[in-house]
């Protein structure tokens, strides 16, 4: 864990580079919808790991769908990382939070890189780039800068690309952000938890893993158009819900020695045994101050679990541990017991 | 309407997708670029690795061009296979890492699409050691092959040949192509760089036209990190 200056540093970064403040919301992902739903365990899921919601008894879920960007504007029809905020309601009152993203990979290794990230990244004047430039971009094979969303005036964007083109390590998890898209539902994207957990089997058996959620309906996005759709998403998964459950696969992916275990900047081959681990069904959508409660004072940390998992050695990971709970302290979000003593 | 956005800002934006400007890129852009910033094409074949899941269920796709470009040229490949169709599937349960092998004739080409575990020129030797008549008889309708026949004589030449008709397989990664790239030409560096990401495009279309035929990503497998042997004994086969 970092110490309790970084943590409060690394939130307030993002503060700083946010477009207007948000109150008392969260500084990313600040637009979100509380969803409730249960999760099953697979039969095989119990032989790789102990932690209580993964025997086979049915468990409580509260999960929080989010847009990636921070700020109080909604923009569903941009292109953005989407966020799938998992809580794993245990019997002693407890509980295990999976927290991931549609971006497959990170794209600072550690707290370093994050605060020289957050110096080159800043938000800038961002406008439409002149067409005998694009001609220019064009002629070279490159890709053209985008064009603005309507009424969008500033970006990290160049920033972002700056930092990438000097650093190597992070050019996957820029470069998909990049071309990540909108999602036609909240229900139709990938979402993958980026870090590696180490698992403990019955037989006592350790394994570094990583999680991620297949969505049964499958992956789509929207047709990027010039001035896409504000507000979509949450009607979109009401009326889903209302027809029908939507549901998840939890699939994990066990690592190989040799493979990276502390770095989320780097992915690990195809070639990994992937196990199913359970299926995740989203039963309703809370209204009225239950979604006040369910998408906004919840609070998620990504080192929040049940015994049977620990985070690994990833300083992001580490780092996330203090920087949620400084975030949730100054947005006045719910404490979540952390063991059944709540030591 | 976005703002500002101008009537050539339009015209613009769509230009890539017009017939002319595709006409531009073919003919004019990409070969003054790949004559400008010349492209080594990338090796065939699975990317070197130690690891267990890596050296299981890989991957060949070889692509040989016929000697005889004509349908009767096409009907001797597929006799030389069908043929010899006992004749490979003995050699292939011999060989014993192989989960699945075909033949396809493609255009001008007859091409061998295999899954296979362990090392690839132990697969090729083994597979030549049983079956290696059965490839005179293919490699003899394609050009070039009369170098390498009798394959079974010829055995080191052999594997190379075979190793550079292999495609190459491009990364499941954008980025991972790059770094495929950038070793090709010697280049580790992680940070700091000066790259420029924009140029990936070109960088895919020059490698395209060194390497005209390639396969994409590392492809999909229902059970990853098995081999063949612990299939077969998980399902009670034996051999």
């Amino acid at each position: 864990m970092v110490d309790p200056p970084t943590a409060k540093r690394l939130v307030q970064v993002i503060h700083d580079n946010l477009p207007a403040p948000v109150g008392e919301r969260r500084p990313v992902h600040t637009i979100g919808i509380g969803v409730n739903g249960r999760f099953v365990a697979s039969e095989v899921a119990r032989s790789y790991c102990i932690a209580e919601h993964f025997d086979g008894e049915p468990v409580d879920v509260s999960i929080r769908f989010s847009n990636g960007l921070g700020g109080l504007e909604q923009h569903d029809g941009w292109s953005d990382v989407r966020g799938m905020a998992v809580r794993f309601h245990l019997k002693n009152g407890t509980g295990s939070d999976l927290i991931a993203t549609t971006l497959g990979e990170f794209f600072v290794r550690n707290v370093d890189d994050f605060f020289k990230f957050s110096d080159t990244a800043k938000r800038e004047p961002f406008r439409r780039r002149h067409w005998l430039l694009k001609i220019l971009d064009f002629l070279q094979l490159k890709i053209p800068q985008r064009n603005p969303y309507p009424g969008e005036t500033q970006a990290i964007d160049a920033g972002a690309l700056r930092y990438a083109n000097q650093h190597r390590f992070s050019q996957l998890g820029i470069f998909q952000v990049g071309l990540i898209g909108a999602p036609a539902s909240y229900a139709r994207a990938s979402y993958h938890a980026v870090h590696t957990f180490w698992v403990t089997a019955p037989d006592g058996v350790r394994r570094p893993v990583r999680f991620y959620w297949q969505p049964v309906a499958g992956v789509r996005n929207i047709k990027p158009t010039p001035e896409p759709c504000e507000k979509y998403l949450f009607d979109e998964l009401k009326k889903r819900l209302k027809r029908w459950p939507a549901r998840f696969m939890l699939m994990m992916t066990i690592g190989e020695e040799g493979d990276t275990l502390d770095d989320c900047t780097k992915p690990w081959p195809g070639t990994r045994l992937r196990i199913a681990m359970g299926t995740l069904t989203l039963t309703e959508i809370p209204e009225g101050e239950d979604q006040a409660t369910a998408g906004e004072r919840i609070s998620f940390n990504p080192c929040r679990l049940a015994p049977g998992i620990e985070p690994s050695n990833d300083p992001i990971l580490k780092a996330r541990l203090g920087a949620y709970e400084v975030s949730r302290e100054m947005r006045g979000g719910c404490p979540f017991k952390w063991r059944a003593d709540n030591a | 309407m976005p703002d500002n956005e101008g009537l050539m800002d339009r015209f613009v934006d769509r230009l890539p997708e017009t017939a002319f400007f595709k006409f531009v890129a073919a003919r004019i852009l990409t070969p003054l670029w790949a004559w400008w910033t010349p492209v080594k094409p990338l090796p065939g074949g699975p990317h070197p690795s130690f690891q267990h899941g890596d050296n299981v269920q890989c991957m060949m796709n070889l692509i040989m061009p016929l000697k005889d470009k004509s349908p009767v040229g096409r009907a001797h490949a597929a006799m030389a296979i069908s043929q010899h169709k006992d004749a490979i599937f003995a050699g292939l349960n011999n060989v014993g890492t192989v989960h699945f092998a075909r033949f396809v004739i493609v255009g001008d080409n007859i091409c061998m699409f295999s899954v296979y575990d362990g090392d690839f020129t132990n697969y090729i030797r083994d597979f030549i050691a049983t079956i290696g008549e059965v490839f005179d008889a293919v490699v003899g309708l394609v050009e070039g092959g009369e170098k390498v026949i009798p394959c079974d004589k010829n055995v080191e030449a052999f594997i190379q040949w075979v190793h550079e008709r292999d495609l190459y397989q491009v990364p499941d990664t954008p980025t991972d192509f790059l770094r495929d790239q950038e070793r090709l030409n010697g280049d580790k560096a992680v940070a700091p760089v000066n790259d420029d990401l924009t140029l990936l495009p070109r960088k895919m279309v020059l490698q395209l036209r060194a390497n005209a035929n390639v396969s994409l990503g590392s492809g999909y497998r229902a059970y990853p990190g098995y081999s063949v042997a612990q299939v077969r004994k998980q399902l009670g086969l034996g051999w």
